[in-house]
Parts: structure tokens; C-alpha cells; sequence
């Protein structure tokens, strides 16, 4: 009697622990764990810290990508970190540098003195498009700053030529002909201002 | 024999922490090593060159923090019952201030005798619609302030330029609440009109005028699109 007891103990257990072993299968079959972070930027405002009526002519813009690195060397390893900084220059004149009677009207003919061709803007880097190409190490906000300071001198150097302040003065003399013309005037002679 | 390899074992481990502990200043002190060891060795150039004809009559200066609060959660389910936990020690934050440049210009490329009316002395000019562009921006590098918790690793070149260029999007996508539009066409009647007054035209028989009634949010769209 008491081995028929046992036996049905058991089979009660068995059957329990079966149940317990299903439900806790399905349970995990339909479980799962994730680790999330966030990618994104908070919302805040953009603020508007000044605006001013400006009268520039551009002529001539040279977009410029430069890959500038810098190198740590260490005794076991070297430090380095290259980005990719993006700017534009703007070549043109600015109305605020015209002289008196800039444009006179000589007879038939409108004669047309237009101030120096030059950079329009001394901020052209678009710093905030910057890429991060390479990164070992630690770097610092001064070493990033001085990369910022080489890619302004490079982009400089490399787009500040004089074939190009030659083509930005013979675009500038070609659309102010246009313009005047539009305006009604068929002779137009323009003449550009050479920098001091 | 024995006494000799000892020293030179000990001598090689002294030489080896000094030249790894010098290594770690130069890393604390990284402006000063910029300088003196930086080493310039990979130099690109890519130019585009482009002849225009733009008349930027309107600069803004728009300045930006740029925030990014990076928090590891753990989430998921067990036993069909949800949890979304706060992994402790995981915080990051950090906060990069910009600065950025927006001009507005009216594009003189297609201006034609079409954009012209002359009546006796009166003159019209009518202006193609003026857009928007950043023309610069500006990373405050030194007032960039972050927290990492101890389980964290720094925030890492490549995450802050991501950043950066979110902040830079934000900005640009922010155009149309600014009303840079309106100012601009006002100032191009500012830089256009002494200029008619120079060529003869007395100042109440000009008019400076826009090729259409536009919609603003149109006007938008297509300042955006170029941006992009």
C-alpha cells in the first residue's frame, strides 16, 4: 500500500516538474534581453546671436576637403588622430569697400570701378561637417584646435592663388557686363580694383 | 654570469617603466607634444572650383549646444513579464557648444532681361527668390564639458563628430523659424538700389520686386534642399 503511495508521489512530481519545464521553455522561448543606447542628440534651441545686412558679390567658390593627421609617437606605439575638414572660400567683392562714383555715365558708355577681389568671409571651415577618419589615443580640445588652425592655413594656401583671384575678376567683370546690360545700357566697361 | 643577467634583467624594467611613465605625461600634456611632435603625414587636397554670380545680403550668427545623453538601458523580457533597467555606471553625457554662419543670397546666374522692366524712367527689377546657406561653423573645442561614468570608455573622435553633424543638421533644418527670408529681400533693395541711383535712376522710379508671390514653407523647402 505505502509502495502505491510513493509510486503516485511520484508520478504527481514527475508530472509537476514536466509542467514547470514547459511552461518555464515557452516562457524563455519567448524572453529576450536587449542592451540599448542612444545615438542621438537632444533637442535644444538654436539661437540667434546677431543679424546684419551685407552686400558681397561672389564670383568665384572653391570647395576644399583636407585630411589633416597628427602623430604622438610613444616607445610602445604611436598616438595618432586624422580628420577631414570641409570649407568653402568665397572669392568676390564687397559693396561696403566701393568708392565715390563708382559708376559713372561717360557719354554712351557706363564705366563701372569695382572694389578688390578678395576672400569674402575669413570663416570658410564648416567645422561641424568634420569626419573622424582615425582615431588611437587620447586627444585633446587644444590638439583638435590646432588641427582646425593647420586645415584653415592649408585650405589658404591651396585656394588663395592668384589664378584664381584672376578668375573670380574676370567672372566679376563679366557678370556686372551682363547685369548692366539687362538694365539697358550696351556699353559697359568694368574694371577691377587690383589689392594694394 | 647569473648576477649579471639579475642586473640587466632589472636594468631593461627600470628603463622600460621610466619610458612608460614618460609616455603617459605625453599623453596628459597633449597640447604641448601636438606641438612638438606632431607629425604632418598625410596631406590630401580636393578642390571644386565654381564660377558664381550670388548677391549675400543677409549674415547670421546662430549658436547651438549641441547635448547627447547616453544612458545603457537594459531592456527586454522574461517569463512574458517587460523590464527596462538602468544599467548602473553606464551614464555618459556630454555637451558641444557651436557656432554657425548663415547667408542669405539672391542667385544672379539666370538674371536675364526677363527680370528687367523699363518703362520711360521707371525701372523694375524683379529678384529670383533669395535662399540660405551655412557658410561656416565653428566647434567651441575648449567649453565642451562631458561626464563618463567609471564603467564607461571616453567619448570617442568619431562619436563627437556624429554629434557635431547632428548639431549641424539641427541647425539647418531650424532655417525656416528664423525669418531670414524676409530680411534678405529688404537688404537686397538696400544694395541694389544706390547702385540704380548711381546709373541714373532717380530712387521713386525704381522697384525692387520678387518673381512671385511664394509660399514661404515652398521657399523653405527649396533653401533646405539646397543645403542638403
Amino acid at each position: 500500500m505505502a509502495q502505491k503511495y510513493r509510486s503516485a508521489e511520484i508520478a504527481v512530481i514527475a508530472l509537476l516538474a514536466l509542467v514547470v519545464a514547459v511552461w518555464l521553455y515557452r516562457g524563455l522561448q519567448s524572453s529576450h534581453v536587449e542592451l540599448e543606447v542612444n545615438d542621438g542628440i537632444g533637442l535644444t534651441p538654436t539661437q540667434i546671436e546677431s543679424i546684419k545686412a551685407i552686400g558681397q558679390w561672389e564670383f568665384l567658390a572653391i570647395s576644399d576637403e583636407e585630411l589633416i593627421d597628427t602623430v604622438r609617437k610613444g616607445f610602445f606605439r604611436n598616438d595618432q588622430l586624422a580628420r577631414i575638414y570641409y570649407g568653402t572660400l568665397r572669392l568676390g567683392i564687397d559693396m561696403r569697400q566701393v568708392g565715390p562714383d563708382w559708376i559713372r555715365l561717360e557719354n554712351d558708355t557706363l564705366r563701372v570701378l569695382l572694389p578688390p577681389v578678395g576672400l569674402l568671409d575669413n570663416n570658410f571651415i564648416d567645422e561641424a561637417r568634420t569626419k573622424s577618419f582615425f582615431e588611437s589615443g587620447k586627444w585633446t580640445a587644444q590638439d583638435r584646435e590646432q588641427m582646425y588652425k593647420r586645415a584653415y592655413h592649408r585650405m589658404r594656401q591651396h585656394c588663395l592663388t592668384p589664378a584664381n583671384i584672376r578668375t573670380a575678376e574676370d567672372n566679376a567683370r563679366e557678370n556686372f557686363k551682363k547685369l548692366l546690360r539687362t538694365m539697358g545700357y550696351q556699353n559697359v566697361e568694368v574694371e577691377v580694383r587690383s589689392e594694394k | 654570469m647569473g648576477k649579471d643577467i639579475v642586473r640587466y634583467l632589472l636594468c631593461m624594467g627600470c628603463a622600460i617603466i621610466l619610458l612608460n611613465s614618460c609616455q603617459g605625461d605625453a599623453e596628459h600634456d597633449g597640447q604641448a607634444t601636438a606641438g612638438q611632435q606632431a607629425v604632418d603625414s598625410l596631406p590630401m587636397l580636393i578642390l571644386q572650383i565654381q564660377k558664381c554670380a550670388r548677391l549675400y545680403t543677409t549674415e547670421v550668427h546662430v549658436h547651438k549646444i549641441v547635448t547627447h545623453d547616453d544612458v545603457i538601458r537594459l531592456r527586454g523580457s522574461l517569463l512574458k513579464k517587460d523590464f527596462n533597467l538602468t544599467v548602473p555606471l553606464g551614464d555618459r553625457k556630454i555637451a558641444i557648444p557651436m557656432n554657425a554662419t548663415l547667408k542669405a543670397y539672391i542667385d544672379f546666374s539666370q538674371f536675364s532681361e526677363k527680370n528687367v522692366e523699363r518703362n520711360g524712367e521707371r525701372i523694375t527689377v524683379i529678384l529670383p527668390d533669395p535662399k540660405v546657406e551655412m557658410t561656416s561653423s565653428k566647434i567651441d573645442q575648449k567649453n565642451i564639458r562631458q561626464y563618463v561614468a567609471i564603467a564607461r570608455a571616453e567619448f570617442s573622435d568619431a562619436e563627437m563628430s556624429s554629434y557635431e553633424q547632428q548639431g549641424r543638421q539641427a541647425i539647418i533644418e531650424s532655417i525656416p523659424s528664423l525669418g531670414i527670408i524676409e530680411t534678405a529681400q529688404e537688404n537686397a533693395a538696400r544694395v541694389l538700389v544706390p547702385m540704380l541711383v548711381e546709373m541714373g535712376y532717380k530712387e521713386e522710379n525704381i522697384t525692387i520686386a520678387f518673381r512671385k508671390e511664394f509660399k514661404t514653407d515652398r521657399l523653405w523647402l527649396k533653401s533646405i534642399e539646397a543645403l542638403r
